[in-house]
Parts: structure tokens; C-alpha cells; sequence
């Protein structure tokens, strides 16, 4: 047992001093720090996009306009929100002298005012008149310290159409006319700054005589018949679709208008909306509404596989390559005449856990310290996630099935590390047991979608998939008799596979030349020697 | 028989198959305490794989193994120290780490282990290259290296397979230094070569394997006894008249001016020269030097392979 003790410590020792380790602790706070700011560099970094209308006939114009100014606002009112929620003072009371200067506010009610950006909230924001009312409304409820609010960029800006082009000219004529500028070759300016034109909607004069209408007769329309939308870059459509949006809105107006509607009328029509709130059955009578955290505890699990596939390869590799390592060199010789296979083996299993479990308990660490400090732009998503890590019993299925997964896959590899004489040998090996341990990264993003369902629970009950398939269903409570069968049925699948795993490593660590035949194998495996 | 006077290693009519392949057949032998016993014969001879089974890392197909008193050497583990023959250490560890390693894998406290692996790199040159890691080691150093790992716990009884192998000659001498130093403390060494001037100048007793069996069994004295005494005389004129001497068992001329001149046992190199002046026969040349023990070897593993080549 001393010798196990020896072996495990130089292995650990050995494991913690190479880079690798650290670059894999440091690995899940970066991830997640590049998760929470990829979003605000793409933001940041992405230009604002210069467009160009031509609509000679002025049908659709304003209701562009109209639709790009409402999603610069709602960017303007989903940063003051960040804004506001990050450099508020909670708690504060307006000194009773001042309740008559100004009306009693109360932090959270404001703060609750700008943290949604759905079109209701984003109706009344620009309806109260925008920034200026709510950073007036806010304004002594900001610590003192705050910097300055600065407003987004605009996304997408309509400039100009360029100088010599005749907006008259014909849709075919006018999209010729501008193809240097879409292809980038000549620049319009925003701000007095060169850039690309991103894109051109180019309405012809006749459109109104190509609306489809109930009853018509269905065709394909010819693109003159249409209004165009010319981009060269085909990833990017939110212009697209606003656009889209707002035409056919505009069009929807006047059709209502011209039946005989009030326009005021259709107009506040066209605002109202009918709230839909998702409910949970599972949750307590009266909390049943889903919130941002049931959300995240339903995806989470899949990250939590996704570290546990890693780290359990991870792990099990270094058994695989220092096995290798020392029977290459005939280091195992001096060992085997110190300690016994069991104890070798046993000392290695040990070692190297240590090394995982020092691994992810960093990882959960950083996981929970980087969400926790994290209170800043996305700090409403850091904080639920926070409390669905730390509350909904994730985290010990995770070590437990770490553990698990561990010793089955550890033993299989060190099994496989001993009989093979090279890394490469290894590595042919490894191929046909690499196609066996990628199918739950397939199932990964399947399996929340039908917790319980055949695939999942049939998944559950196959020892090797176990560990996994749990965890991606640990938030759908799974039923308590499968969550006990299935870890059974795993704990038995360990001890059998250490033990077999034993018999192949005491006597493959020895054997040189070729590896050997299955024949072979199954031979060590029966007779135990 | 008392504990000082029992042989430290014991193999009783050893064998060992691989499959249809016969490494060792029937190999007995008995490594008294504190010698140096030595382990001769050619390359693929058996050596290696009769060090393992002495070891217990083979289990020999029959046969018997006593070490230490004991059926296997599992059971005294700690008192034994070994060299394999194919050399290694973890790249990653530095030379003192490893020598304190193995010898706490051997039952030596963590902190005596590690005073030790610094006293005897200091002792044996390495005192430098101690917090080095054995990937910046040159291939002697690392051996060397490993041959410190294998004595560190003060084992009573170290195997030592092809230790010189690699090594330059200046270090094939502290290797043999080292060797009479733990002889001096009364350590049973054995140890495998086919390097017959080490075996020579080290060996009390040596076995002589050849084809996976014994083929000589004791002192270097009684190596060289077993073939005949010679003298090779170098004279123009034809020595046959030393025939009929007493002690002389046979003349051969073996071209040119030599002459072999074969001794009995008893037969005396001087009375040889002696008659020469008396009888006026001419020397140019009187070589009376003893049979080496690669005179042994070539003779001994020559009349093996001929023996297998008729066989």
C-alpha cells in the first residue's frame, strides 16, 4: 500500500509540473471569459454598415428608416439597461425632503423597467422619449463614480445614393450602376469615414402592381417584380429581415387603409400584443413561470458533459502515455522488482485521479469565481448561471461521475497502454475505442430534448456511456430508480473492468515484440496470469 | 546452516519456454555471500532471461529459485537491488528525484532516500547534475544514474545486467569501483557481461551460459584450468626434442618460427626454459602467459555451437 502511496505521488508530482496541466486549469475561466466578451467584441468590432434605399416612387422609405431607428434603439436600451444594472445603487432611498424635487423611485422597479428588451418594454422606452428621459430618470440613482453612458453604434446607417447614379433609371440600371460599390471596389462614407456599401433595397416604381394577393394566381415573381436586396455578404441578415419586416408591415397599413380603416386605428392595432409566459408543471404551484436560470439548468448539463468527455480523456491519456513511457524504456523492470502489478497499477489509477480531481475541482473554482466576479454586462446570465451551478446538485454528479468514468475508461487505457510497446501502437489500437467514446458528444445536444426518453434511457443502461448520458439528464430528474440502477450497474461495470484490466496489465507490462493477438488476450483474461 | 554461510541465490535446474522457444534449459547454480559472482556468454545466450526468472519478474517454466532463503524474490524485494539490461529513467524527473524514488519504492524513508541520492551522485561525480532532469543527462550519466537508483537502499544482494555496455572507459572504471566498494561492504553482487576483462579482474566465481545452458560453473582459476597451459616459442630451429619432457603434453608448430608447447597441469614454464638454453636450442621468442578468460570463452561457447551444429 506504501508503494501504491509512492507511485501515486511521483505521478502526481510528475503531472502538476508540466505545462499541459496548468494550460487545462486555466482552460474553463478563458473559455468563459471569451463566452461572456465575444458577444461585446462582436459588437464592438463589427462597423457600422452603410445601406442605401432607392425608391423612387417613396413608397417604403420612411417605413425603413423607421424599422432601422427601432433597432438602434433597442441596442441603445439594452446597453443603458447593462449600464444601469451595473453602476446603480441598490438600496437607495430618496432623502424624504427631496420625495417633492422628485417622484419616489425605487431601484429595482427602475432597474426592472430596463432590463427587458421585448417590444412592449422597448415600445414604452422610445414612447417616454428615449435616452434622454431615462438617463434623466436614473440620475441620481448612479454611483457617483460611474463613467459616462456612452451610446452604441449604429448598426446599420442609410446613407446616400453615390453622386451620377439616376435613382430613376430602372431597377436593372440602378443595381448596375451600383455593383462597383457593393463589391467593394469603390466607398460611400459614413461620418465623413470611407466604408463599404453593405447593401441596397431597390424598390421599383410599379410595385404595387406585384403585391400578391389572396385569390391571384400563385407564381414565382420575376426579380423586377420584387423588391431587391443586394448584399454581397449573405451570413449577416438582421438588415434583411428588418427590412422585409417593415415593407410588409407598411403594406399590410396601407391595404387596411385603403379598405376603409383608420389609419390611427390600424396603427394602434398593429402595437398590441398578447404576452405568452412559458410555465413549468415540475416547479412549485405558483413559481411555475420559466425564468432565464430553468433555462440555463436545462442546457447546462451539456456543458457539464462536454467537460466531462474532456477531462476523463484527458486524464485516462496520461495513464495510457506513461504506461507506454515506462514499459518502452523498461522502466516497469526496475519498478516491477520494487512493487507488484497490482500496486503499480493501483499507484497509477490513483496518481492520476488526483491530477484529474485537482483538474476540475480548479476548473469548478474558476467556474464559480469567474461567474461570481463576473457582475458586469451579462450580469444578469452570469448570476442565474451561477445559481443553477451551485444550487441544482450538478456539480457532485459531476465529480461523482468523474470518478467513475475515470477509474472505467483509466483501467481500459492503462489495460491498453500495457500491451502496446509504442505510441503508435497505441494509437491503432485506439481508433476502434475512439468511435465507441465519441457517440455521447453526438447525443450530447439531443438528449436535453427528450431527457427521458429511449434513447437517453437506453443510453443510461450501458455502462461506458453511463457517466455521460446521466449527467446530460441530470436536470430532468430522471427517476430515482433508474439514477440508482444505472450507478449500480456502473459501480459492477468498474469492478469488473479493474479487475480484468489487472490481469492484462500484469502480464502485457512485461511482454515485448508484437502486441498481442485477442486470442491471446482473451487467454490472460481467463487464466489470470 | 547459519544465515553468513548461505548462498544468497540458489537456481535449481532452471528452465524457461517461450512458446515453442527454449531460453534457459536446466541452469543450477549457487551465488555464495559476498561475492561477485559473474554472468558470461554471448549475446542471446540466456542471461538476461535467467536475471529475470532469479528476479521472479518471469515465473520459470521449472525449476526452483531461492534468494535470500527465500522462494521468490518478491518476498525480500527490499533487500535486493537490480540493473536491468535495457536502460531508462522518466525524462522528466531530475536524477536525485529518481534515485530517491527507488530507493523509497524500496522501503528507505522519503528523507533518508533523498540524502542518500544526493551523497552518492556527489560520490560517484554527479554531484552537479543532481536537480538536473535525466532528459539533459548524456547516455553514461543517466546509466550511471541507474546504477545509483539501484544501490541506494543498501541492498545486500544487486544484479547488475550488462552494467559496463555504454559506458566510455572512464566511467567503465568507476563503474568498477563502485562494484569493489560495495564488495568491501559485503554486498553479494552478481552481474551479467560479455566483456571478459571486467569478468577477469572482478569476478570470485562466474557462470558461463551458452545456448541457454551452463556450460562452466566456478573460480576464475578453475576457468582457465580448463584448457590446457601453453607456451608459444618462438625459435628457427625444430624444439621437437622438448617432447619427451616431463610435464609436456604435446607439441604443435603452428607456422613459421612459432611453436605451441602444451602443459600438463603440473607441468613448470620455467623447467621449459631451462632445457631450451640446456639444449641449445635457439629463442627468439618465450610467451608464457596465461589462458585469458576469453580463451575460455571462445573454447567453451566454440565447443557448444559445435556441439548444437551436430546435434
Amino acid at each position: 500500500m506504501r508503494n501504491a502511496w509512492l507511485v501515486a505521488c511521483r505521478e502526481f508530482a510528475e503531472n502538476v509540473h508540466t505545462k499541459g496541466f496548468w494550460l487545462g486549469i486555466a482552460m474553463v475561466p478563458l473559455l468563459l471569459v471569451l463566452g461572456f466578451s465575444a458577444q461585446r467584441l462582436l459588437e464592438s468590432s463589427t462597423p457600422s454598415r452603410a445601406f442605401v434605399v432607392v425608391d423612387p416612387a417613396d413608397v417604403y422609405g420612411d417605413a425603413i428608416d423607421a424599422a432601422v431607428e427601432r433597432l438602434h434603439q433597442r441596442e441603445v436600451l439594452k446597453a443603458f439597461g447593462e449600464y444601469f444594472s451595473r453602476h446603480a445603487v441598490r438600496g437607495k432611498t430618496v432623502p424624504a425632503a427631496d420625495l417633492e424635487a422628485t417622484p419616489a423611485v425605487d431601484v429595482e422597479k427602475v432597474l426592472q423597467e430596463f432590463s427587458d428588451t421585448n417590444p412592449a418594454a422597448l415600445e414604452a422606452f422610445v414612447n417616454a422619449g428615449g435616452l434622454a428621459v431615462a438617463m434623466a430618470k436614473v440620475n441620481g440613482l448612479i454611483a457617483p463614480d460611474a463613467p459616462p453612458f456612452v451610446q452604441p453604434r449604429k448598426l446599420f446607417v442609410r446613407v446616400d445614393l453615390p453622386a451620377g447614379i439616376d435613382p430613376e433609371a430602372g431597377p436593372a440600371a440602378v443595381a448596375d450602376a451600383l455593383r462597383p460599390w457593393l463589391r467593394g471596389e469603390q466607398k460611400v462614407e459614413i461620418d465623413g469615414r470611407p466604408t463599404d456599401l453593405f447593401a441596397a433595397v431597390i424598390v421599383p416604381e410599379d410595385i404595387a402592381d406585384h403585391v400578391s394577393r389572396p385569390g391571384g394566381v400563385p407564381r414565382v415573381p420575376e426579380p423586377g417584380e420584387s423588391v431587391q436586396y443586394w448584399a454581397a455578404n449573405l451570413a449577416d441578415t438582421d438588415l434583411r429581415t428588418e427590412i422585409e419586416r417593415a415593407i410588409n408591415d407598411q403594406q399590410r397599413r396601407a391595404e387596411y387603409v385603403a379598405k376603409g380603416m383608420d389609419a390611427a386605428a390600424v396603427q394602434a392595432v398593429q402595437r398590441t400584443s398578447v404576452p405568452v409566459v412559458k410555465l413549468d408543471p415540475r416547479k412549485a404551484s405558483g413559481r411555475e413561470q420559466v425564468s432565464l436560470a430553468d433555462q440555463l439548468r436545462q442546457w447546462a448539463p451539456v456543458g457539464f458533459v462536454y467537460l466531462l468527455w474532456t477531462s476523463i480523456f484527458a486524464v485516462a491519456s496520461l495513464l495510457l502515455n506513461n504506461t507506454i513511457e515506462e514499459k518502452s524504456n523498461r522502466l516497469v523492470e526496475v519498478l516491477l522488482s520494487s512493487v507488484t502489478p497490482g500496486e503499480l497499477m493501483f499507484g497509477k489509477l490513483l496518481g492520476i485521479a488526483a491530477v484529474g480531481l485537482t483538474m476540475i475541482l480548479a476548473w469548478i473554482a474558476g467556474m464559480v469565481g469567474m461567474l461570481w466576479w463576473n457582475a458586469g454586462p451579462q450580469a444578469e446570465q452570469a448570476r442565474s448561471l451561477l445559481d443553477v451551478v451551485t444550487r441544482s446538485g450538478l456539480l457532485p454528479a459531476f465529480v461523482g461521475y468523474f470518478i467513475l468514468g475515470y477509474l472505467l475508461y483509466g483501467s481500459l487505457f492503462l489495460a491498453l497502454g500495457s500491451v502496446c510497446n509504442t505510441l503508435k501502437e497505441a494509437q491503432n489500437m485506439m481508433q476502434p475505442v475512439m468511435l465507441v467514446m465519441i457517440v455521447p458528444l453526438l447525443t450530447m445536444m439531443f438528449i436535453p430534448k427528450d431527457p427521458n426518453g429511449t434513447l437517453a434511457r437506453v443510453m443510461s443502461w450501458i455502462p461506458i456511456y453511463t457517466p455521460f448520458v446521466m449527467m446530460n439528464r441530470a436536470a430532468a430528474s430522471p427517476p430515482p430508480w433508474e439514477i440508482v440502477g444505472t450507478t449500480l450497474l456502473l459501480l459492477a461495470a468498474v469492478a469488473v473492468t479493474l479487475c480484468l484490466a489487472g490481469r492484462i496489465f500484469a502480464t502485457g507490462i512485461l511482454r515485448t515484440g508484437q502486441p498481442p493477438r485477442l486470442v491471446e488476450l482473451w487467454q490472460w483474461l481467463v487464466r489470470g496470469a | 546452516m547459519s544465515q553468513s554461510s548461505q548462498p544468497v541465490l540458489v537456481l535449481d535446474g532452471l528452465k524457461k519456454s517461450f512458446g515453442a522457444f527454449t531460453a534457459v534449459h536446466d541452469v543450477s547454480l549457487s551465488v555464495p555471500r559476498g561475492s561477485v559472482y559473474g554472468f558470461l556468454g554471448p549475446n542471446g545466450a540466456g542471461k538476461t532471461t535467467t536475471i529475470r526468472m532469479a528476479l521472479s519478474i518471469y515465473q520459470p517454466t521449472a525449476g526452483r529459485v531461492t534468494v535470500l532463503g527465500q522462494p521468490s524474490a518478491l518476498l525480500v524485494r527490499d533487500r535486493i537491488g537490480y540493473l536491468p539490461e535495457e536502460k531508462g529513467l522518466y525524462k522528466k524527473m531530475r536524477a536525485c528525484d529518481i534515485i530517491a524514488y527507488f530507493a523509497s519504492l524500496k522501503g528507505m524513508p522519503s528523507a533518508a532516500a533523498r540524502k542518500r541520492a544526493l551523497e552518492l551522485l556527489d560520490k560517484y561525480g554527479l554531484g552537479e547534475f543532481a536537480t538536473r532532469k535525466c532528459e539533459a543527462l548524456s547516455k553514461g550519466m543517466g546509466q550511471k544514474v541507474q546504477v545509483l537508483a539501484s544501490i541506494a537502499h543498501h541492498p545486500e544482494f544487486v544484479i547488475l545486467d550488462e552494467p559496463f555496455s555504454g559506458l566510455d572507459p572512464v566511467n567503465q572504471q568507476v563503474l568498477e569501483d563502485l562494484i569493489e566498494d560495495l564488495k568491501r561492504e559485503g554486498t553479494t553482487i552478481v552481474f551479467s557481461t560479455h566483456i571478459m576483462e571486467h569478468a577477469e579482474r572482478l569476478c570470485d566465481r562466474l557462470v558461463l551460459i551458452a545456448r541457454g545452458r551452463a556450460v562452466f560453473d566456478g573460480t576464475v582459476a578453475e576457468a582457465r584450468r580448463t584448457i590446457p597451459r601453453r607456451i608459444v616459442i618462438r625459435t628457427p630451429v625444430d624444439p621437437g626434442r622438448l617432447r619427451g619432457m616431463p610435464g609436456v603434453t604435446g607439441l604443435t608448430a603452428l607456422g613459421g618460427d612459432r611453436h605451441e608447447v602444451t602443459l600438463a597441469d603440473d607441468g613448470d614454464a620455467d623447467a621449459i626454459l631451462a632445457a631450451c638454453f640446456r639444449d641449445g636450442i635457439p629463442l627468439v621468442g618465450f610467451d608464457r602467459s596465461e589462458p585469458t578468460l576469453r580463451d575460455v570463452f571462445l573454447r567453451l561457447v566454440g565447443a557448444e555451437q559445435a556441439a548444437e551444429e551436430v546435434a
